[in-house]
């Protein structure tokens, strides 16, 4: 019993370790927990697997034989050093474990002098059901702040997130990173990841927040030093030149309904090649509109609420996440998309 | 049937009026002040479920008595044609019988299992491939908010407060409960909630749907359909203080003589504790809701930032009641186990006093440490520490459990039949839950996991593989008692097997894509989940069907099962020392208790011993005199 | 006792059940109620602590200000309507039937005194729940206790009739005993919130 316990335990253990449930751990933090969710699962997969074995063999060994039917146990009622003994061990264990948290808990939240020199700070605004990222002027470099849909940031480097939210609670979580926290109206809550990967990863609101919560979704991309500084330029400078031709102006919007607006995650449009599901079919509800109708569409969704749909789900500001000029070329885009 | 008689046919008069006022109230009140409209809709709505369902119990006559005691008018004795069930029609009338009480409770809940489960399966099915396919985003979220609400507090909660309505007074030798009125009130509160939640599926903006949390403020500016919610767990919330209150006073007052506090079956403990618990913390839910219907209907602040509101001040005092609640879930399962354990195992429980203790420590614990639900939501930093150690250190009483019931099947001789291999169950499940419990009382990891299907994972190992459990096996048990047949063994052993194997491979996975980054409460969800969905959900349909199998036999067993001996078990506790089902006033002579309930191997050892008529008269209770007044 | 015996003739009733314990079930059942309305009032004052305390707003809120003066004339009246209730109950267990009617029409009239002066504080006062926080937690505790007071004045409407209808006596008294308990509480009750409230 004892040996079929030992192995069900190295089993267990080797289980919990070696198939890598863990998402690809892309920051220093992730890191951290993961290591905690190693030790976690090394302490307690014993503790199943004893019980297990204990029940198992009891069932095994003690099981009623025929004509025990009416046969009775040993009438023990207890047996103090046994009782000690399971009520310290697992409060040392615990404690132990407690501990150890304690110090991860430091270390995924606290940065280094040296970190927090360079640390880039950068505004998470959350809102049924998109989010909004603001960059501070002084990294951006452009005349404001810049605040955008699409979140983009520099490998190797300390971020430290202001989350705060329009409406309801939500919770900006990107399982990569490992780390979350709600977004709270009437209050800033923050954290900080250290992305140590190049990649695009899911961008996740965790808390409920009314119908459109499974769709809140968004990207992060974490790019090179150099790649970031040249996302910074593209993104302080006008969507299009200025006078562009209707060509270039439509090339323009539909990067923006890919990308920064993020439009696509909701919207099917044949042209720019996306399958959103949430908001209606804009080859459909489009065809023949006008550009101002368009416009107010986008700008002020809840003034004309299309069919079969529900009121507040589309986010209603676009107008301060989009630049003037990204807006003219998004809605000049939208309009010849349909025209086709 | 006339209206003008205690019955449903006045109740349903009694709902009528109910609207009826409500209108009238709503009305009058808005003319007075010259508001239009003169008829508002949700106004109406939010008085008429309070109305209606105080005309409901009203109208069922659950408050005649104290009517007539009220006005100092002569009450009618009671001369107990009310005790007892003669019919089925019986179960439909307010009855003060503590006997038939349990089973209408139990029955009652069961129903809503199958409800709760029906909705469960609903959100499998969506669940079953990426995108949506039978429900749109709104109204999953209603069917997992209706799920949860109705399983916590018209199944687990109610269930089992009715097992230990039926069985606590016969263990302690009482021949009621204390307050027999009440207890008919608290059931009938508990209809009513059930059907406010149903109904909230009528509202317009479809049922309330932000979890059975309701955190604030989306609460408070969710569509009517929200306030199903908030009143209908007033009265369940009612209910469950009334009937605690009720064992209380039972467990403290009414106990046979010779039976110390330490002669008590666990279970007797376990309702003890538990009801310990409801009083102190469910009038904080019933606050939490109070604050989201007074922001709601009459423009208060609570939760409006703009104004000074906090929101996080939901979730404290919502915790505050609902992390007690998990052990108001849990401690009866225990109670229960701990009967079957000793009894199929043939032995006395091991520690027996450490047993009880533990339980009280679970009590006491259970109040200091709420917050770990809100590791994530933003609270001050500093309480994470101290109720992440709080919080980890109920490991220890309830270790102590899990591991005194080891040593008690220990070298006993196992009778593995239903109630055994369920309770067997239970403690190999419920060992899991509560592991991945303390693995998400370490905050880093709790971080990671928080609201994803870990949770989820965690929340059924707990409530199906821990509660549920304990259910099926003491509904077993105690079949024999209650209906005075036998359950089917065959049966009973096919629904253990595949409900134990299908639960598993619907609600492990679930750990394992919750840590891969599965949020829950999502009606749609990333590709990468698609293949162990699709496995969950069809795993989940088995454990729907395997339910049927337990439903099957229930319904058989009742109306034709063998007839069932006094003592299947050779158990030595009071309930089993009278015939099954027990004679209308439980005892012809209250017994006097001479040992221990779980003397078993002890050489001709006794329980109780019913002694005749003199019993009353000469066995002085121990430590307790009678009382005067 | 003799009832015990009684019943044991004639099997028509219940076994008369043990007595475990010297406390008296009604009473004990009263005062766990007691304990659970305790927690009621605690989660508002829960409430009370994160709106004034934890957002650390002004109390009360600026341009508002509250009657201390007319409540703590309120909160007299209210107390001394304990001790009437008091001297009833003595007098209900002296057998003194005047003192039964006069104490307990004395503490009902001396309770709705108090509730009608409240309510009439709520019109004068000038704010409204809707305007602030701080509004809706004043009005949230102090209507809550005011519910109770009403729950109160009914218990002892009730009592009121049952003691002209010439119930009680010296040994028959819980009818005006418990209520009385409940009242008590309701004192109690008050004298923490206007301390919490109008005075701190
Ligand atoms: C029956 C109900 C029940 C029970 C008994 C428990 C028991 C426990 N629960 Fe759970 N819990 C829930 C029901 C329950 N829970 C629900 C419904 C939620 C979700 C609410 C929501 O958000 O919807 C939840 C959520 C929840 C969270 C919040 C997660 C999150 O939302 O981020 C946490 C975090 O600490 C937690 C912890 C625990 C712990 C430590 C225990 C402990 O009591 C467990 C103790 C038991 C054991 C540990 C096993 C036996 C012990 C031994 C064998 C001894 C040796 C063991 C060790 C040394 C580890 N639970
Ligand atoms: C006691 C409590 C309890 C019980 C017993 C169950 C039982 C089940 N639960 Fe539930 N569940 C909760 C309590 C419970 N749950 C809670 C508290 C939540 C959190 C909600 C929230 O986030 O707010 C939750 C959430 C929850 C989710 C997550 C939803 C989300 O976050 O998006 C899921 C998803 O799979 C789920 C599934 C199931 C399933 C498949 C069962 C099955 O075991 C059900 C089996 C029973 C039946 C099926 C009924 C009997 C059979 C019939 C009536 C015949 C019909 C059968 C067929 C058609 C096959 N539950
Ligand atoms: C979170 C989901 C979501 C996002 C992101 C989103 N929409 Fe929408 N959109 C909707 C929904 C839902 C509707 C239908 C309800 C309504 O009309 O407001 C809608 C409606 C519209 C309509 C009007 C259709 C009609 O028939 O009137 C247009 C045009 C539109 N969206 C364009 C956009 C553009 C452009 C973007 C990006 C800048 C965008 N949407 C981003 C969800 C979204
Ligand atoms: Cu935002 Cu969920
Ligand atoms: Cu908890």
């Amino acid at each position: 019993m004892v040996l079929g316990g030992l192995v069900a335990s190295a089993i267990g253990i080797v289980l919990g370790l070696a198939i890598d449930w863990f998402p690809t751990i892309t920051s220093a933090q992730a890191d951290q927990v993961e290591t905690l969710y190693d030790v976690l699962v090394i302490a307690s997969v014993p503790i199943f697997v004893l019980v297990m074995t204990v029940v198992i063999s009891a069932v095994i060994r003690f099981r009623m034989r025929p004509g025990q039917e009416n046969e009775d146990g040993p009438p023990i009622h207890g047996n103090t050093t046994l009782e000690v003994i399971w009520t310290v061990l697992p409060a040392l264990l615990i404690l132990g474990l407690c501990a150890y948290s304690y110090v991860v808990l430091q270390d995924v939240e606290d940065v280094s002098a040296s970190e927090a020199a360079k640390e880039l700070n950068i505004g998470v605004t959350g809102q049924q059901f998109a989010w909004t990222f603001t960059y501070p002027q002084e990294v951006s470099g452009g005349d404001k702040p810049l605040s955008t849909t699409e979140l983009v940031l520099p490998i190797d480097r300390s971020v430290k997130f202001d989350i705060q939210s329009k409406d309801v609670i939500h919770d900006f979580w990107v399982p990569d990173f490992s780390m979350k926290i709600d977004a709270v109206p009437g209050i800033t809550t923050h954290y900080r990841v250290t992305p140590e990967r190049l990649g695009t990863y899911p961008i996740v609101c965790a808390e409920l927040c009314g119908l459109g919560h499974s769709v809140m979704r968004n990207r992060v991309r974490v790019v090179s030093e150099q790649d970031f500084q040249a996302w910074l330029q593209e993104q302080s400078k006008p969507a299009a030149p200025e006078n562009a031709s209707p060509a270039q102006l439509a090339a323009a919007g539909k990067q923006i309904f890919t990308g920064t607006a993020g439009c696509g995650g909701c919207h099917t449009l044949a042209d720019a090649g996306t399958t959103g599901q949430i908001g209606p079919d804009l080859d459909q509800v489009l065809k023949g509109a006008s550009e101002e109708e368009i416009r107010t569409d986008i700008v002020d969704p809840n003034q004309t609420i299309a069919k079969g749909y529900g009121p507040d789900v589309m986010p209603g500001n676009f107008e301060q996440t989009l630049s003037p000029s990204e807006l003219d070329a998004l809605v000049a885009y939208l309009e010849e998309a349909a025209a086709r | 049937m006339s209206l003008r008689a205690p019955g449903l046919p006045r109740a349903g008069l009694g709902v009528a009026l109910g609207i009826g006022l409500a209108y009238a109230l709503v009305g009058g009140i808005r003319a007075a002040y010259g508001w239009d409209p003169v008829i508002d809709g949700d106004a109406v709505l939010q008085v008429a479920l309070i109305a209606a369902g105080l005309g409901f119990l009203i109208g069922l006559g659950a408050f005649d008595y104290w009517f007539r005691w009220a006005i100092g008018a002569p009450t009618v004795p009671e001369d107990h044609s009310g005790h007892g069930a003669h019919s089925w029609k019986d179960y439909f009338r307010v009855n003060t019988d503590h006997k038939v009480i349990g089973v209408q409770y139990v029955v009652h809940s069961f129903v809503f299992l199958l409800i709760g489960g029906m909705f469960a399966m609903l959100v499998r099915a969506e669940l079953a491939q990426p995108g949506m396919q039978f429900v749109n985003p709104n109204a999953y979220n209603g069917l997992f908010s209706v799920h949860a609400s109705i399983l916590i507090f018209l199944f687990i909660i109610p269930v089992f407060a009715g097992l230990a309505n039926y069985v606590l007074p016969l263990m302690i030798g009482a021949p009621d409960m204390a307050f027999p009125r009440l207890n008919a009130l608290s059931f009938w509160m508990l209809p009513v909630a059930g059907i406010m939640f149903l109904l909230s599926f009528l509202a317009p903006g479809g049922s309330f749907s932000t979890g059975w949390t309701a955190y604030a403020p989306l609460s408070t500016d969710a569509p009517i359909g929200q306030v199903f919610f908030t009143i209908g767990v007033q009265f369940a919330g009612a209910s469950s203080i009334a009937t605690a209150l009720n064992f209380l006073v039972t467990i403290i007052t009414m106990r046979a003589p010779g039976m110390s506090f330490f002669r008590m079956p666990l279970l007797v403990w376990a309702n003890f504790s538990t009801s310990l618990l409801v009083v102190i913390a469910t009038p904080f839910i019933a606050a939490s809701q109070f604050f989201v219907l007074l922001d709601r209907a009459l423009g208060f602040n609570f939760f409006d930032v703009t104004r000074g509101g906090d929101v996080l001040m939901y979730q404290h005092v919502f915790w505050f009641y609902s992390h007690p609640a998990v052990y108001i879930m849990m401690l009866p399962g225990f109670g229960i186990v701990s009967e079957i354990l000793a009894v199929k195992a043939r032995k006395p429980i091991f520690g027996y006093r450490m047993m009880a203790f533990s339980l009280l420590a679970i009590v006491v614990l259970g109040f200091t440490v709420w917050a770990h639900h809100m590791f994530v939501s933003g609270m001050q930093e500093w309480i994470r520490v101290p109720m992440m150690i709080t919080t980890a250190v109920i490991a220890v009483p309830t270790g102590i459990k899990i591991f005194s019931w080891l040593a008690t099947l220990w070298r006993g001789v196992l009778h593995l039949d239903t109630p055994m291999l369920f309770a067997l169950g239970f403690l190999t499940m419920f060992t899991l839950g509560g592991i991945s419990g303390v693995m998400l009382a370490m905050i880093p990891f709790d971080i990671h996991v928080s609201d994803t299907y870990f949770i989820v994972a965690h929340i059924h190992y707990v409530l199906f593989g821990g509660s549920l459990f304990t259910i099926f096996a003491g509904v077993y048990y105690w079949f024999p008692k209650m209906t005075g047949r036998m359950y089917d063994e065959r049966l009973g052993k096919w629904h253990f097997w595949t409900t134990f194997i299908a639960f598993n491979c619907t609600f492990a996975p679930m750990h394992l894509i919750g840590i891969e980054g599965m949020p829950r409460r999502v009606a749609d969800y990333a590709d990468q989940f698609a293949g162990w969905n699709l496995f969950i959900s069809i795993a989940s349909f088995v454990v729907g069907l395997s339910t049927l199998i337990f439903v099957y036999n229930i319904v058989i067993s009742w109306r034709a099962g063998v007839r069932a001996p006094a003592n299947p078990w050779r158990a030595l506790t009071l309930e089993w020392q009278v015939s099954s089902p027990p004679p209308i006033f439980n005892f012809d002579t209250v017994p006097t208790v001479v040992g221990g309930p779980y003397e078993y191997g002890v050489p001709g050892a006794v329980h109780g011993v019913f002694k005749g008529a003199e019993v009353k008269t000469t066995a002085a209770p121990s430590g307790a005199a009678p009382a005067g007044d | 006792m003799e009832a015990g015996a009684l019943t044991l003739h004639d099997h028509h009733g219940p076994p008369p059940a043990n007595r475990s314990s010297r406390v008296d079930p009604q009473t004990l059942g009263m005062l766990l109620f007691i304990i659970s309305e305790v927690m009621v009032f605690g989660a508002f004052f829960t409430a009370y602590f994160f709106i004034r305390v934890v957002a650390g707003d002004q109390w009360p809120a600026e341009g508002t200000e509250l009657p201390k003066l007319i409540a703590g004339v309120n909160t007299a009246i209210l107390l001394s309507s304990s001790l009437t209730m008091h001297w009833t109950v003595m007098a209900a267990k002296a057998g003194n039937r005047f003192g039964m009617k006069a104490g307990i029409l004395a503490t009902t009239l001396l309770g709705a005194t108090f509730l009608f002066v409240q309510i009439n504080e709520y019109v004068h006062i000038g704010f409204a729940p809707s305007d602030t926080a701080q509004g809706s937690i004043f009005y949230g505790l102090t209507g809550l206790h005011g519910a109770h007071v009403f729950i109160g004045l009914m218990l002892l409407t009730f009592v009121t009739i049952r003691v002209f209808r010439g119930h009680f006596s010296p040994e028959h008294h819980h009818g005006i005993e418990i209520p009385g308990i409940y009242w008590h509480f309701v004192d109690i009750m008050w004298v923490i919130v206007y301390s919490t409230v109008y005075l701190l």
